[in-house]
């Protein structure tokens, strides 16, 4: 038992509400949520360490023994994940102080930001699936209120096309944990592993399974994905950083849990099914990304080819495959932030998305420029920086599963994810310089401080990548053997 | 961390810097004084390794990287890597001390520029010297990206533009391609270092992987080298500036793909697709690239194409150098090597002339303002030095004596007539090919050198096509390519001291089973006697002389050429066709309908599950267990079923509500009848809030107009609405028959026990998973916040009103 598992989920929750009672105060309202963010990452080491030597940290929530009461389980992949959020939300809080303007502030922008966390770090935390239903649900709602919030009309027009998709998937998310349910009894997902085994994986069960992988596809933007361009680019570009960098990896995250911990024994057909649906989600996305000349679409689809290259290396499941995929999960978290913000910050000097209307952007502002350059290479793959080790793990890792259409079409899409950022760079940033400092719709001040830590992160994410490596390596051990994490929540009680 | 280390990182370390310098002393001194102690220094360390490669001496230096994943900063020094470190460095000084003089310190970005080259050179050396494949790798796409800022340089200018792109896709293709092939190498030796791989090669081609691994390995070399058909990024390189262009995209980058080609081909060597593919891609590139190179007009072309076609030639050379591997050691084999040392060599010299000529041509550029061989003429009298620079150069390319291409150049003839005699791998039918291209395209060759010093240096001068008055270029413009034209020369007399010390020990990298036989042994002389090799080369003077007289006659044929068909043409469609095909798919499912959205995911789902539940004997009713069905329950659902219907074909807003709420109030009913009665009194307050609140909002809105969407669409939603309904049922169904577990609510039965709660439902709740309670409670809370932000808070939206799908 370790009461530090809970703390990254309550301390968001406890913060946001006090910041909602205090709704004035501006300042304190960053601060504290400020703090939050990085005492969240602090707590996030602490873990990491923890479980680097003695395993998975358990926290049985009323101390109601696993499987009747809400288990909470931070291994190895969760710390890094709670870990990576922790960073990735710091630094667009600090983005947010310069960008998102006093309406929004005093309508509880951070509450809901960090209400968001809570829901995020309780699905990277719990171990119990009817719990990550309830924590999807915080996220979402938060999600739900934040694309909405200051209601222009297009956010109004999108956020109602991303609530309704993504209410549907929680009817049938609800529906697949009925189902589970019914069959095995239990929703600790320990215990449900422990009852899958000895079922063994047949019959009625793979359906469910599938069912389940659907759901999480909608969240995760794996092929289902469609509500998901319109959505993100409508609300202001902080807000769609942390949705790009954080949603679909939850959802994403889920996936590799429920197909690394419970429905793991026959690859065959759900792991072949996820590489299918990774391998079309590559494609369609980076054909959307070399589609459009609009920053916020190009963007969106690049969110696309990250998660179809994470459940690329999933799908492969094997040892290499799966440290790639943990690795590239953390550089995409920190890379999608900073691309995310920097090019919203394109847009916001210049007051259009369409990259035909931009120009020589570099004369006046080189920071920004050289900032998304590095970001474009990273995404990229192109050593050393961090985006380099995860695809060369996961190509790896799909190859040795023979998998070999899927890292071809992995290598291809980060081609084609290249082409389509560096049309952003080379048209927006190159040039002829047409604006001058006067005509700027709005000030770079307080924006590139921020983009400047993840641009130093994936330098140093991709240079000291051994010194991240042995956790990753762990996480991935982890998914390989979910004994550990069974033997962790279930203990050696013997289970009714 | 070894001496070799801290060199290589040198130029990293000093472009940290150079913005700095650059900033503190623009105005005073020239920012390429700094960068160019770099190069030199580098280049005098690596002599000193000069005597122990020489020898025979090979040294390995390590520095973890990665160890994990056995990633680490591996470097070999052996003849072949400081073969190409000398000409990195070498090169790489002279380069930046001519531009010392050629980039104005007033008007460039000298601080970018220095910057992209130190960037450059120390990817490049990393690259020669890396063991470990990834690191290679690594080194080798930063190359590409240091290639792409220089070409883009002035990135004011649409054409840099351009050419950086398309050199950037293609090397990158070519790059991720051949990351592809090294994974797999690494996959079959499970080592990531050369020299092991080079140990294990029968491992290799024995396996399945072998053809996969070699081709996409190839793709990078090619893509990289230049070779035909990718060599159309090469000639729009040349938007760089021509102290880059002298240096990347001739002398260094570009021979990456021919150091790679060596590199593993004691791992590949000896088989007849290694063979095939590397002599046939460069005889066409050879033949393609000066046969081009005659009819550009543009100095700077010219010698692109001509780039083009030497890479070929020593890519050829490599090829059919290969060969030795199968024979192994004996006469035969020794006989083949000598195209791998021709390669060298060839390597080498082209570095130094070609370096000499771009030099040459940025002079012109420099000083008449034109590099157009139409405008220029007769400025022997006016720039004699560039002139005699020009001449070395261009007859050293031509491969004319007393200059070191000549000797080169014979070594080619002389591998390719040896290739035609060769007995294997079919060449016994089509060998014969290999010299009559060789000397087809030295004809080219021989043409477009004469072009190069003729027509601009020969004829009248006219001082009309200048704004400027032309006059020799500066001294310090002048010295690095006189000290090139220089080694052109002295590499003529004094080739077996070269061999020597650096090209033999290099030859030796490429062929070590020959060379642990003690069989690879050189010696270039300037005569051989009446040897083929000879005669082709007088026949490609005579026929070059005859072809550059009559060539204003012939020169027609290069317009009968289709321009909708050149290499250039299809690149930009196939770009121009990725794109709008690209619009055309995704818009054609990004409708920005959500209705659409749902029938993908519906349909999606319907397709997968009821495949699932067919393909794994899903479906399984039993109802012997079930309780009988009541006549309330027969009523119930008849009445759901009716009020559910309402719903869907009332023409009112107030029908449709209350027949919905009626459902949620029968659903309740049902909860009395399962004896739940908590469930039932939630029900039946969410249910009368929610119409409460329905009620509200509807008296705001107007009046419902139905709307016919078409047949065809309302019969896809009624499937899709059929089928999903369906698949739940029938799953729920199944499961209701395929109870594996009991379930673990029986502990929650004992909960006054346990808590002292007498009612399961409310422990559980606030108990047992009251963390799940207040998560909701959290849930319920910023819907509130969320609807008082939505009422508040009416930004205006401005331009970002725009479509988006």
């Amino acid at each position: 038992m370790n009461n530090l598992v809970v703390l990254p989920i309550i301390i968001p929750l406890i913060t946001g509400l006090v910041l909602a009672i205090f709704n004035r105060q501006i300042r304190l309202h960053r601060l504290l949520s400020l703090l939050a963010t990085l005492s969240i990452s602090v707590v996030a080491i602490l873990l990491m360490n923890q479980v680097a030597i003695d395993g998975p940290q358990i926290l049985q929530l009323g101390n109601w023994e696993a499987p009747f009461g809400i288990s909470l389980v931070a291994d190895m992949l969760s710390a890094i994940l709670v870990l990576t959020t922790g960073i990735v939300v710091s630094c667009c809080l600090l983005y947010a102080f310069a960008s998102i303007g006093r309406e929004r502030e005093l309508k509880y922008f951070y509450p809901l930001v960090l209400f968001l966390l809570t829901g995020v770090n309780g699905s990277f935390l719990t171990g119990d699936i009817f719990n990550l239903f309830v924590c999807f649900e915080v996220m979402l709602v938060a999600s739900y209120v934040l694309i909405s919030l200051g209601g222009t009309k297009l956010q109004l027009r999108e956020s109602f096309k991303y609530i309704l998709v993504n209410l549907i998937s929680s009817f049938l998310f609800l529906v697949s944990i009925a189902y589970l349910y019914g069959m095995l009894g239990s929703l600790n997902m320990a215990h449900l592993s422990a009852r899958v085994a000895e079922a063994g994986q047949v019959g009625l069960l793979i359906p469910v399974s599938i069912l389940f992988l659907i759901v999480f596809s909608i969240k995760a933007g794996l092929l289902l994905f469609y509500w998901l361009p319109g959505s993100y680019s409508a609300p202001p570009a902080v807000i769609g950083a942390i949705f790009a960098a954080l949603l679909t990896k939850v959802g994403a995250y889920a996936i590799i849990r429920i197909f690394s911990l419970i429905f793991y024994h026959d690859p065959q057909i759900t792991h072949s099914l996820i590489g299918i649906l990774a391998g079309i989600s590559m494609l369609l996305g980076a054909i959307g990304a070399v589609a459009y000349w609009d920053i916020k679409r190009i963007l969106t689809y690049n969110v696309i080819i990250s998660i179809g290259l994470i459940l690329a290396g999933f799908a492969s499941f094997n040892q290499i495959g799966l440290t790639g995929s943990v690795y590239y999960i953390v550089h995409d978290m920190l890379v999608k932030a900073l691309i995310f913000l920097a090019g919203g910050t394109v847009i916001y000097v210049t007051g259009t998305s369409k990259i035909r209307e931009i120009s020589g952007l570099i004369q006046l502002h080189p920071q920004l420029g050289w900032m998304f350059f590095i970001g474009t290479l990273s995404l990229a793959g192109i050593p050393p920086l961090s985006g380099f080790v995860g695809k060369v793990l996961i190509t790896g890792g799909t190859f040795q599963a023979d998998y070999f259409w899927l890292g071809g079409i992995g290598l291809l899409t980060s081609l084609m994810a290249l082409y389509s950022l560096m049309k952003i760079f080379m048209n927006c940033f190159w040039g002829n310089t047409e604006l001058t400092p006067e005509m700027e719709k709005g000030s770079t001040r307080g924006l590139l401080f921020p983009i400047g830590i993840l641009a130093a992160l994936t330098f140093l994410l991709g240079l000291g990548a051994e010194g991240i490596y042995q956790y990753v390596e762990l996480a991935a051990k982890g998914l390989l053997d979910p004994g550990i994490y069974i033997g962790a929540v279930l203990g050696s009680n013997p289970i009714p | 961390m070894s001496w070799l280390h801290i060199l290589i990182f040198t130029p990293f370390i000093v472009a940290l810097v150079v913005p700095l310098l650059y900033k503190q002393f623009v105005h005073r001194i020239h920012t390429g004084w700094f960068a160019l102690g770099v190069p030199i220094l580098i280049f005098l360390y690596l002599l000193s390794y000069i005597p122990a490669i020489s020898q025979g001496n090979t040294l390995i230096f390590t520095l973890a990287w990665i160890p994990s994943l056995d990633i680490n900063l591996v470097f070999y020094v052996d003849g072949l890597s400081v073969t190409f470190g000398l000409i990195i460095t070498g090169i790489g000084a002279l380069v930046t001390l001519y531009s010392i003089f050629y980039l104005s310190k007033e008007h460039e970005a000298l601080n970018n520029f220095y910057v992209y080259l130190l960037l450059f050179m120390g990817s490049m050396l990393g690259l020669v010297f890396s063991d470990n494949i990834f690191v290679l790798y690594a080194f080798w796409e930063l190359t590409t990206i240091a290639s792409f800022l220089l070409i883009a340089f002035w990135f004011e200018r649409e054409k840099s533009r351009y050419g950086a792109l398309k050199s950037l896709v293609i090397t990158i293709l070519g790059g991720l391609s051949m990351l592809a092939g090294f994974i797999m190498l690494a996959m079959v030796t499970d080592t990531h270092s050369i020299r092991a791989m080079v140990a294990s090669a029968d491992l290799i081609t024995a396996h399945y992987l072998f053809i996969p691994a070699m081709a996409l390995i190839l793709l990078g070399a090619f893509t990289k080298s230049a070779q035909f058909p990718f060599s159309i990024w090469l000639p729009d390189a040349m938007e760089a500036p021509t102290p880059i262009s002298a240096y990347l995209h001739s002398a260094t980058m570009v021979k990456a793909g021919i150091y790679l080609v060596a590199r593993l081909t004691p791992i590949f060597g000896g088989t007849w697709e290694w063979f095939w593919i590397i002599s046939v891609t460069g005889l066409i590139t050879l033949l393609y690239g000066s046969y081009n190179a005659v009819r550009q007009t543009d100095l700077k072309a010219l010698l692109a194409y001509s780039t083009i076609s030497q890479l070929g030639l020593i890519m050829s050379l490599l090829g059919m150098g290969s060969v030795a591997i199968y024979y192994g050691t004996g006469n035969e084999g020794a006989l083949y090597a000598l195209a791998s040392f021709a390669a060298i060599f060839h390597t080498v010299n082209h570095a130094v002339f070609k370096c000499c000529l771009f030099m040459v041509v940025g002079i012109i550029d420099h000083e008449t303002g034109t590099r157009d061989v139409r405008r220029l003429g007769g400025l022997m009298q006016l720039m004699p030095v560039s002139f005699t620079l020009m001449a070395v150069g261009s007859f050293s390319m031509a491969g004319l004596p007393p200059l070191n291409g000549f000797l080169s150049k014979e070594m080619f003839f002389e591998a390719a007539v040896n290739a035609a005699q060769m007995s294997i791998f079919s060449m016994e039918s089509i060998g014969v090919l290999f010299p009559i291209v060789a000397w087809l395209a030295s004809v080219f060759t021989f043409i477009y050198c004469l072009i190069l010093v003729i027509k601009t240096f020969c004829g009248r001068y006219k001082s009309e096509n200048f704004d400027r008055p032309v006059r020799e270029a500066s001294v310090g413009m002048l010295i690095a390519p006189l000290v090139l034209a220089g080694l052109v020369i002295l590499m003529f007399f004094f080739p077996n001291t070269l061999s020597q010390y650096l090209l033999h020990p290099a030859w030796v990298a490429i062929q070590p089973a020959l060379a642990q036989a003690g069989e690879l042994n050189v010696n270039i002389a300037f005569w051989h006697g009446f040897t083929p090799a000879l005669g082709i080369t007088i026949a490609v003077i005579a026929l070059g002389i005859i072809l550059y007289v009559y060539l204003p006659k012939w020169s027609k044929i290069y317009n009968y050429y289709p321009r909708a068909y050149t290499l250039n043409n299809i690149y930009d469609q196939l770009l121009k066709r990725l794109e709008n095909g690209s619009r055309w798919l995704t818009n054609a499912y990004m409708t920005g309908s959500v209705r659409h959205y749902l029938i993908y995911v519906f349909s999606f789902t319907i397709i997968i599950i009821g495949a699932s539940l067919w393909l794994f004997d899903g479906v399984a009713f039993d109802f012997s267990r079930d309780a009988p069905v009541t006549v309330y329950e027969v009523v119930l659902t008849v009445a759901i079923l009716l009020a559910a219907l309402t719903v869907l074909f009332s023409n009112s807003r107030l029908v449709s509500l209350v027949a919905n709420c009626t459902v949620g109030f029968l659903v309740s009913l049902f909860f009395v009848l399962f004896r739940a009665p908590d469930l039932a009194l939630t029900q039946l307050v969410v249910e009368t809030i929610s119409t409460v609140l329905f009620l509200l909002c509807f008296y705001h809105l107007p009046k419902l107009k139905k709307e016919f969407a078409g047949v065809k669409f309302e019969l896809t939603n009624a499937l899709v609405a059929l089928g999903v309904g369906a698949t739940v049922t029938i799953m729920a169904l199944s499961v209701q028959s395929t109870r594996l577990f009991p379930s673990i609510s029986s502990y929650f039965e004992n909960s006054y026990e346990l808590i002292g709660a007498k009612n399961i439902v409310n422990a559980i709740l606030v108990d047992f998973r009251g963390f799940d309670t207040m998560l909701e409670i959290l849930v319920l809370f910023m819907a509130g916040l969320g609807v008082y932000a939505l009422i508040k808070l009416r930004l205006s939206g401005g331009k970002e009103n725009e479509e988006i799908k």
